[in-house]
């Protein structure tokens, strides 16, 4: 068993650290209000290489393998408390692996330079006010029509939906082509967003402040033919790769981000004084530390055997159901996990624990997202429990 | 026309304590860097290959001494834009003192045949003598220029260098082939090797040399070619007591004024 990383794999580490640490770190409280990532980021990101990565060198990508790819991400986790950029990040390595794959050379030719070099956002558009976790309630229809499709419905609680509608782009979409088939019938197709018949919507949550999440109708959007992902009616099994690829790096970027958080608790709780003694020598402290801090290193290193499994598969060294229950158990606990020991944090500094200027505060909202995005995780238990029991077992079925 | 850049592999200083004991550096769990005078002077000469290129190819190419762990400082270069990159590795070479240190590496640049630059930085961050780069220049027998901050100009086999002094700059001239040593300008931002380019270079062209390939004398390498022994290393104790005025401030300016002109530091 070898569990070192390639001489590769570590440049490729330093690199990013040193730029997320010059770059990004002293910026990111910042977005909190901008509400954007300032643009000379995504332009040094993208000459760095680190937007979509995943996709081949053919198309402006660097063909970034899943662990390689969560590398980056935890290294961006550790910079950005708001997580913001890790997100921006995420989504386009996660999805930019699913054009890649399974996408046209036109299309690819279209989208690939323009979202590597930081112009364009590549997103993805499943969720609907009706279906979230049960895909199969999708309402968006998708009809082939002489030179295309027609595409009309609407999408809710969509990361990056104003930066492609600003900036160009699109996303990742899903929809019903044969609704009488079920997720049998369910198609996967690029769908730009600067484009006719497209009207955004905006929510205002919690985190992750320097990427927007908005949601938008789609009405008579015609697309053209090479816009198709993989094949028409197997939308629904293509999906779950990118999902699993996403859910991957959630992992790994829950666990950096809880791990930085404990490293400015530490820092804390070595100086901070009551009754006479730093807080950091009173055990009910240490031992909370110690606890989070295992966990944490517990859950990085799920991540990182996920993705290793999910790259195996790639190479047909692995079965899909492995990859799917690797994953799902990486993410099952990330959230909780590294929320407890962010609170936790936060609670060590007092009072300064629950002012805006505190950036743990902002990395607690930022990581309670990943209990939904990319698949919750009760949905996360359901996938284990499945892959444990057997599909038999599904109780909805 | 080639260019040699001299870099070395430190410890970042950042990040280490010195042992209040024994007054040495701890250096387990530092994380080791490119010292980051000697990437300045390896992005100075990849910045005047690309400004040249279109009147002449220049051909840029790294020499480290160091463990084989120093190879990760090496790629850096290469991931940064260098051509190749040759590693000075052999038991033999351990123990070196800055006058062992330069010898190696000024035999390694005679062996690569024709050079036209050489350029090291200031000075090592750890070891911070600033003695190799000129050690090295004497014994490859060319002009060297210290200390310098920006390259001029470049025209037919000269160069036109700002060299910072003391009290400000000088702007010298000189033939090549020569040696410079640069010293880091405080808005300099060093560049990260993108993803493209450290994919790229690990197919660049490394090479391990040992002291089989410097070849000669042994004895000259090493501890055994060091002139230099270190006998203690020490922190010098802090000595006398400040004194400090406050209760009259005026009465203490006054005393601080005296003490200061006592001393003939003002
Ligand atoms: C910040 C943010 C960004 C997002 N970005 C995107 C995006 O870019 N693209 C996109 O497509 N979607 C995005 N989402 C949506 C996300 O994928 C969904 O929120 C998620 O899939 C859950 O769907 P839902 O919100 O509709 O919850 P529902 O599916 O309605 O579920 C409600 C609750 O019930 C639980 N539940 C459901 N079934 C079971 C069961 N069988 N047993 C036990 N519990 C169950 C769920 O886990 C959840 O807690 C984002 C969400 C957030 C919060
Ligand atoms: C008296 C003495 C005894 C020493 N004894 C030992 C010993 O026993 N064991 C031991 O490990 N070390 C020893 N050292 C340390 C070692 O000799 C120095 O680190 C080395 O000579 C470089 O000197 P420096 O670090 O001061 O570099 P500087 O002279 O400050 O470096 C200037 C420039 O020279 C170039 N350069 C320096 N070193 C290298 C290198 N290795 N490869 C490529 N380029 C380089 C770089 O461009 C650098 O920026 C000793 C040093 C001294 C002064």
């Amino acid at each position: 068993m070898d569990y070192t990383f390639t001489e590769e794999q570590e440049m490729i580490r330093q690199s990013v650290r040193e730029f997320a640490e010059r770059k990004i770190a002293p910026i990111a409280l910042k977005m909190e209000e901008t509400k954007e990532i300032p643009m000379d980021i995504v332009k040094g990101m993208a000459e760095l290489g680190i937007i979509a990565p995943t996709a081949s060198p053919d198309y402006g990508g660097v063909g970034f393998d899943a662990v390689t790819c969560t590398i980056v991400a935890e290294e961006l986790a550790r910079a950005d408390p708001t997580g913001s950029i890790p997100v921006f990040y995420l989504i386009q390595a996660s999805w930019g692996h699913v054009l890649n794959k399974y996408g046209t050379h036109e299309c690819k030719s279209e989208v690939f330079p323009r979202v590597t070099k930081g112009d364009w956002f590549l997103g993805i558009a499943t969720t609907e006010s009706d279906a979230g976790s049960d895909l199969g309630s999708t309402r968006t229809r998708i009809t082939p029509t002489e030179k295309g499709y027609v595409v009309n419905g609407e999408k809710m609680y969509i990361s990056g939906v104003r930066e492609a509608y600003n900036r160009g782009g699109g996303h990742v979409t899903i929809a019903k082509q044969t609704p009488e088939l079920g997720t049998r019938g369910m198609t996967l197709f690029y769908l730009p967003l600067q484009v006719k018949g497209i009207t955004p919507t905006y929510v205002d949550d919690l985190g992750r402040e320097g990427i927007s999440t908005g949601g938008f109708t789609i009405d008579n959007v015609e697309i053209p033919k090479h816009y198709l992902i993989g094949e028409e009616n197997k939308g629904f099994y293509i999906v779950h790769e990118g999902y699993e690829f996403a859910r991957g790096l959630i992992s790994v970027i829950c666990a950096s981000a809880g791990l930085k958080s404990l490293e400015n608790g530490m820092n804390y709780i070595k100086q901070r004084k009551c009754f006479g003694t730093p807080i950091g020598k009173f055990e009910g402290i240490q031992f909370k530390l110690a606890e989070h801090y295992t966990k944490l290193s517990m859950l990085k290193d799920m991540a990182y055997k996920a993705m290793h499994t999910f790259d195996l598969e790639q190479k047909g060294k692995a079965k899909r159901f492995e990859v799917s229950k690797a994953i799902a158990m990486a993410k099952l606990f990330a959230q909780e996990w590294a929320c407890a020991a962010i609170d936790d944090v936060m609670q060590w500094q007092g009072a300064f624990g629950y002012t805006k200027e505190c950036p743990d505060q902002c990395a607690w909202r930022a990581v309670r997202s990943f209990g939904w995005a990319e698949g919750s995780k009760e949905v996360m238990r359901i996938i284990v429990g499945r892959e444990l029991l057997g599909r038999e077992f599904i109780p909805y079925r | 026309m080639e260019f040699v850049v001299l870099v070395k592999q430190v410890p970042d200083t950042t990040e280490v304590k010195v042992d209040p004991k024994t007054g040495t550096l701890i250096r387990d769990g530092v994380p080791s860097i490119l010292n980051p005078f000697d990437q300045f002077a390896l992005e100075e000469a990849l910045r005047l290959r690309e400004k040249i290129k279109d009147r002449i190819p220049v051909n840029v190419t790294v020499i480290s001494m160091g463990p084989p762990q120093a190879k990760t400082a090496i790629m850096k270069c290469l991931a940064l834009g260098a051509d190749k990159g040759i590693l000075l590795s052999d038991r033999t070479f351990a123990g070196a003192d800055t006058w062992a240190t330069s010898l190696t590496l000024a035999e390694a640049v005679k062996k690569l045949g024709k050079f036209d630059i050489v350029f090291c930085g200031q000075q090592a961050i750890d070891g911070d003598t600033a003695q190799v780069g000129p050690e090295v220049a004497q014994l490859l027998g060319i002009p060297q220029v210290t200390y310098v901050d920006s390259i001029l100009g470049f025209e037919n086999n000269k160069i036109t260098v700002r060299s910072l002094t003391d009290d400000g700059y000088r702007v010298v001239e000189v033939k090549l082939p020569m040696l410079l040593t640069c010293s880091t300008p405080s808005s300099f931002e060093p560049s990260n090797p993108s993803m493209a380019a450290i994919l790229k270079a690990n197919k660049k062209p490394f090479e391990i040399w040992t002291a089989e390939t410097l070849g000669g004398d042994k004895s000259k390498f090493g501890l055994s070619g060091s002139p230099t022994q270190v006998s203690r290393v020490y922190s010098p104790p802090v000595r006398g007591k400040g004194v400090v005025y406050k209760e009259n401030i005026e009465e203490g300016i006054k005393k601080v004024v005296e003490a200061l002109m006592d001393k003939k530091v003002i």
